[in-house]
């Protein structure tokens, strides 16, 4: 009787289970329904419509009307997109290779020092990372201004001729790469810190038994330990500067002429003029080579390893 | 243990049939959202009613009108209390914010539209699709507007702004420098004797360079533009937006540009930047043909030179020829997609067309204790009437009225702003520096400027 009841009780709880399943099957998915409303309103659609919005002549009013590959051809054959990206490309050489040694040679020697003005050169580094960029560049244009900043008052003091740091066209990237280097040093310190911070001593213990002074510790331990953080701060630095905009335009506006005229200000002048396909083309070709760039900086990382 | 039983299911599932299609369901489902948010496209167009402003008292509502976030935002929210006396069941929200950031997305979106808006003129071309034809409201007053304002706002034949303020083209000098150099301000009639002025005070001051070259290369455009439709009515377009940049108005213009830079007579700086504050304040500037906005330095950025500044008509081309040109200006706008259109129109036409309230915004008040006279009013009753500011001292009392409204009268009609204004100055402004630098002549400047944006501008527009 009681192994009928148990039974009967089994098979209640069995259909019961079985009734409530398609319920708590669809009640899972109304509980990530949200997530997927708000994806696909300012995930999927934006980029839907842009893709869409590639293909057209769209001004930001009227119809859309179709004109095939028209704004990818327009670009890839223009002189002014091909220079933009030139510029954001030799912004690339000034900015990273000398960020990411400085970065990792001042995180060195800071994670291994005890003094207290270490301490004080981490806040002093990173102080610029968090000061907002428009305060900041109304300093650096005072600094240099061709006929009154105190850089060209220095170089007169010395009687070296004064030099048109944000007005000529050989200075001007230099010149922004320089106040990037400023400005962002604060991220890069903050990225080796924490990478250097995770090598043993004991690697460097060893190291010092074995003879190795500091330059042989630098290249040969703390350089390698600290490859993924660097692929990381690399891509990271990559991707920043292909979208690069706040600076050059706050600086110079993309000039003198065009010379700093990054590929970040060179789409949004189709922005501003309504010419939304043309930047929407100009946005996911910018999208394609990042993503090249990017495998190939973390494949290069990868092979080394 | 049925827990643990479970997880391993969970992990053991494969993609069969049923997941497959469960995905293929998902993905229709993302796709059918994504179409359904397509279909409502932003930017498809509203048709376009007539509006039928009612008359005071009965016009009731509340607006939003948006005004870009600085002084002029103050000083429009003291015409509200008047223009209640009119319409007392009118509330209206004055709203400070960036218009050039906001405004173009949201009329492009659709959503959170304002009833009317502050808008440059420079920038209203782009726009127009989305602004209401203001043709038949304005009928009443366009024979008290200043033409070349009338020009800018129709596009299309619509006529899509309402036009609030005139920028006429001055001569601004420093009276001690020209007096010890020997200078008549009243004999620069031409740009020729400009030219002798600025040699004869170079002469006095080795280290003068009188004339600002303008180094940013979209202020420059704006400067050449004054020059150049001081000359031909036009600027870089015609009515029928034909390219005007080949012609003797522009040539005269840039060769003139040259001339100052090639005599060594002119200082390259950026309009408003430290470096030209310095140099106007320690006598290397003292010749400026410039919007009538630069009086905002002498009245606070300078410092030694406060004072020493006055203002004339700018010089003409050819005997008897203008003596003034357009550099800047703004007007106001009414999106297609207001709530309240016909109201946003009571309160403009009251602010601009109205004594009271032009006075209001032009005559001394708490944000400007002399009056605003960085601008003057497009209204023709305004301009022909008595002074609405007042003397400053930072000119030296000068009256700057007569001299003011004479040159706003004198600005030739038929200016167009092409919509893509703005981008022009990666090519013939940039061009220009060029020249300014001795790297290219007149004619390359034409030419080459000519091409590229008919290329990159002109075609890519539909």
């Amino acid at each position: 009787m009681t192994a009928i009841a148990g039974s009967r009780t089994g098979l209640r709880r069995a259909t019961t289970t079985r009734r409530r399943l398609p319920r708590q099957w669809w009640a899972g998915y109304l509980l990530i329904l949200p997530f997927f409303v708000l994806f696909a309103a300012f995930g999927a659609y934006p980029l839907v419509f842009a893709v869409q919005l590639s293909f057209t002549d769209w001004h930001g009013s009227g119809t859309l009307h179709w004109i095939g590959l028209s704004n990818y051809t327009y670009l890839l054959t223009n002189s002014d997109f091909w220079g933009s990206l030139l510029n954001s490309g030799a912004m690339w050489l000034l900015i990273v290779p000398v960020q990411t040694v400085l970065a990792i040679a001042v995180a060195a020697a800071l994670s291994r020092s005890g003094r207290w003005y270490a301490k004080v050169l981490r806040t002093v580094t990173i102080l610029p990372y968090v000061t907002p960029v428009a305060a900041m560049a109304q300093a650096f244009i005072l600094l240099f201004d061709t006929n009154f900043g105190v850089t060209n008052y220095i170089l007169s003091a010395i009687g070296l001729p004064k030099i048109g740091w944000l007005t000529t066209t050989f200075w001007s990237k230099p010149t922004i790469a320089l106040f990037i280097l400023w400005k962002s040093s604060g991220f890069a310190l903050i990225i080796m810190l924490a990478a250097v911070q995770q090598i043993s001593r004991e690697v460097y213990e060893a190291a010092a038994i074995d003879g190795a002074g500091p330059l042989r510790t630098f290249f040969s331990i703390t350089v390698p330990l600290v490859r993924r953080a660097t692929a990381f701060f690399v891509v990271v630095s990559t991707l920043g500067i292909s979208q690069m905009f706040v600076e050059p335009y706050i600086l110079t506006k993309g000039g003198p002429y065009t010379s700093s005229q990054t590929s970040g200000l060179y789409l949004y002048n189709h922005i501003g003029a309504s010419d939304l396909g043309t930047g929407a083309a100009n946005s996911f070709l910018l999208v394609i080579l990042v993503l090249i760039l990017s495998l190939v900086s973390v494949r290069l990382l990868r092979s080394e390893e | 243990m049925t827990g643990h039983t479970h997880t391993n299911q969970l992990r053991g599932r494969t993609l069969d049939r049923r997941s497959l299609l469960k995905a293929a369901a998902g993905l229709g489902g993302l796709a059918a959202t994504s179409s359904a948010l397509l279909a409502c496209t932003p930017g498809s167009s509203t048709s376009q009613q007539p509006l039928k402003p009612q008359p005071s008292p009965t016009a009731s509502g509340s607006i939003t009108l948006w005004m870009r976030n600085d002084d002029l935002l103050k000083v429009f929210k003291t015409v509200i209390p008047a223009f209640n006396k009119v319409y007392p069941k009118i509330t209206v929200d004055m709203v400070g914010l960036d218009i050039d950031t906001k405004l173009p997305p949201t009329l492009i979106s659709g959503t959170a539209v304002p009833d009317g808006s502050f808008y440059e003129d420079v920038n209203i071309v782009g726009q127009a699709d989305h602004l209401y034809d203001l043709s038949t409201l304005m009928k009443p007053h366009l024979a008290d507007t200043v033409q070349f304002k009338l020009d800018v706002n129709t596009i299309d034949g619509k006529l899509v702004g309402i036009p609030w303020d005139t920028d006429p083209g001055l001569l601004y000098y420093r009276e001690d420098i020209l007096s010890q150099a020997g200078v008549d301000p009243d004999s620069l009639t031409s740009y020729d004797l400009l030219l002798d002025a600025a040699d004869k005070i170079k002469s006095k001051n080795s280290k003068a360079k009188p004339i600002p070259l303008e180094q940013d290369s979209n202020l420059g455009l704006q400067w050449l533009m004054m020059l150049v439709n001081q000359q031909q009515g036009a600027g870089m377009v015609d009515g029928e937006g034909k390219l005007t940049i080949d012609t003797p108005a522009t040539r005269n213009a840039l060769t003139w540009i040259k001339q100052v830079a090639d005599h060594g007579l002119g200082a390259r700086t950026k309009f408003a930047s430290t470096g030209q504050i310095a140099m106007l304040d320690n006598d290397t500037i003292s010749l400026v043909p410039w919007a009538i906005w630069f009086d905002f330095l002498p009245q606070s950025g300078l410092k030694k030179s406060v004072g020493k500044w006055r203002v004339t008509q700018l010089p003409a081309w050819k005997e008897g020829g203008a003596r003034s040109g357009v550099m800047g200006g703004s007007s106001f706008v009414i999106p297609l997609k207001a709530k309240n259109p016909e109201l946003a129109w009571l309160f403009y036409e009251f602010a601009i067309y109205n004594k009271t309230g032009y006075s209001t915004v032009y005559g001394p008040n708490k944000t400007y204790p002399n009056g605003l006279n960085t601008s003057l009013p497009s209204v023709k009753a305004a301009l022909n009437g008595p002074a609405l500011f007042k003397p400053v001292s930072q000119l030296g009392n000068q009256d700057l009225w007569p001299v003011d409204t004479k040159a706003a009268l004198a600005i030739p009609p038929g200016y167009r702003i092409p919509p893509w204004f703005n981008q022009a100055a990666n090519y013939l402004g940039v061009n220009m520096q060029k020249m300014i630098d001795g790297s290219m002549s007149v004619d390359d400047v034409i030419s080459k400027s000519t091409e590229q944006i008919q290329k990159n501008l002109v075609d890519r527009q539909r």
